[in-house]
């Protein structure tokens, strides 16, 4: 039974490699997802979050909708397991928990407002900037996936790195945030609708 | 004469022993030994959606508390995006502090998490006095160096009350359970505006 399973996992292995992607393969991702990112001014798409921490039974999961308008209002909002959106807009924050809402204002706080510029690109997957970023090519079980190490040490209290898998059109399909202790949030997005108009609620509190 | 007679009665309210205060009176029970219930299963994830509301300012996120060994659990919160912001092993002897975030890392908000979080997952309780009233019982224990004082209906942990000169300093009261999960609670300092909620998901 095992050596089956090792043959298996052997072929899955040799069929999918892991492997560095090329210069002319890196450079042609990077042009796919700024071209993308520069055409595409709505986005909505739906998402499973999973968060794992190492001493956890279980992943926890929650799922949602996002929904993006260029240039950086973001709707994060989770249907269950509880009710809970966070508004990008304008450089504030704001906050439904449930019927109670709050507000923070971003411009005042750089931490909050790298986060949020990291999580509007993040959603378009444009983030190929090697002032800020650290950033290592490769494929993975056929997947084009792109690692992202934050340089400043501020940020990288947070999140150690993103890992982004891009579907073959460049598009996010998959987002890794790991944080310095290994632990991370996982979040897979499906159903994505790119330059619909979105209803101005969506991004109202 | 009149206000040193009302600072009197003040004086020896104030004096009052707690369960006298909340009429309760000894009870010569033989239970004199607890295991809190609420977070004894090795197998299980206690996930809980928390909002907390420190001094006037809200905040919300997500509560994991997981019974890693015998005598030791792991307290966790994140945001719901899913940020860490603090992680604590708490053993019967030990408080570890394997994550915070810097802007947190202070002696006196550690000392205050850290004494809540040991109350609310603390197994094996040893009794040293029984109180009783109709079908309710008081039992008081030792958690450090503060008496705390354990809230019994028809057997079932209600709220475990920390009190410091027989007055509540923090109350912790246990709602909406079923087969030894509390889906509600609720954590309420007395002294300090500070209070934490919890609902399980």
């Amino acid at each position: 039974m095992y050596r089956v399973l090792a043959i298996a996992l052997f072929l899955v292995q040799a069929l999918y490699p892991q492997s560095k992607m090329s210069m002319e393969e890196a450079q042609e991702l990077q042009a796919q997802v700024k071209q993308k990112s520069q055409s595409t001014k709505t986005i909505t798409s739906d998402f499973v979050q999973y968060k794992h921490l190492d001493f956890l039974s279980n992943d926890i999961e929650s799922t949602g909708e996002m929904a993006f308008k260029a240039p950086d209002n973001v709707s994060w909002e989770y249907e269950t397991p509880f009710s809970y959106k966070v508004l990008f807009k304008d450089e504030k924050l704001f906050i439904n928990d449930n019927g109670n809402k709050s507000k923070l204002d971003l411009g005042s706080n750089k931490l909050f407002k790298q986060l949020n510029q990291l999580i509007t690109a993040s959603i378009s997957g444009d983030m190929f900037n090697d002032t800020e970023f650290d950033i290592a090519y490769s494929k993975e079980n056929g997947n084009r996936m792109v690692h992202f190490l934050p340089k400043d040490p501020q940020f990288s209290e947070f999140i150690k790195a993103f890992h982004i898998s891009f579907s073959d059109q460049g598009a996010v399909n998959e987002l890794k945030m790991i944080e310095p202790s290994g632990d991370y949030t996982r979040i897979i997005f499906s159903n994505r609708v790119e330059n619909k108009a979105i209803p101005d609620a969506v991004f109202t509190q | 004469m009149r206000f040193l007679l009302s600072s009197l009665i003040v004086f020896f309210l104030g004096c009052t022993p707690y369960p006298k205060k909340l009429g309760y009176s000894p009870d010569q029970s033989k239970s004199k030994t607890f295991t809190n219930p609420y977070f004894s299963d090795l197998q299980k994830d206690y996930v809980y959606k928390a909002n907390i509301s420190a001094f006037k300012n809200e905040f919300s996120g997500i509560l994991v508390i997981k019974k890693t060994d015998e005598n030791k659990h792991r307290v966790a919160f994140t945001t719901e995006l899913g940020n860490t912001i603090f992680d604590f092993s708490i053993g019967d002897d030990s408080f570890e502090v394997n994550h915070i975030l810097k802007k947190m890392d202070r002696k006196l908000l550690l000392n205050v998490l850290e004494q809540d979080f040991r109350t609310l997952i603390k197994e094996n309780i040893a009794f040293t006095e029984t109180y009783a009233k109709e079908n309710t019982k008081l039992l008081k224990a030792k958690i450090g160096t503060k008496n705390h004082y354990y809230n019994f209906k028809k057997d079932t942990l209600q709220s475990i009350a920390k009190v410091g000169n027989q007055k509540e300093i923090v109350v912790i009261t246990f709602s909406e359970r079923s087969e030894n999960l509390a889906r509600h609670i609720q954590i309420l300092h007395k002294n300090i505006k500070l209070a934490i909620s919890l609902q399980a998901i």
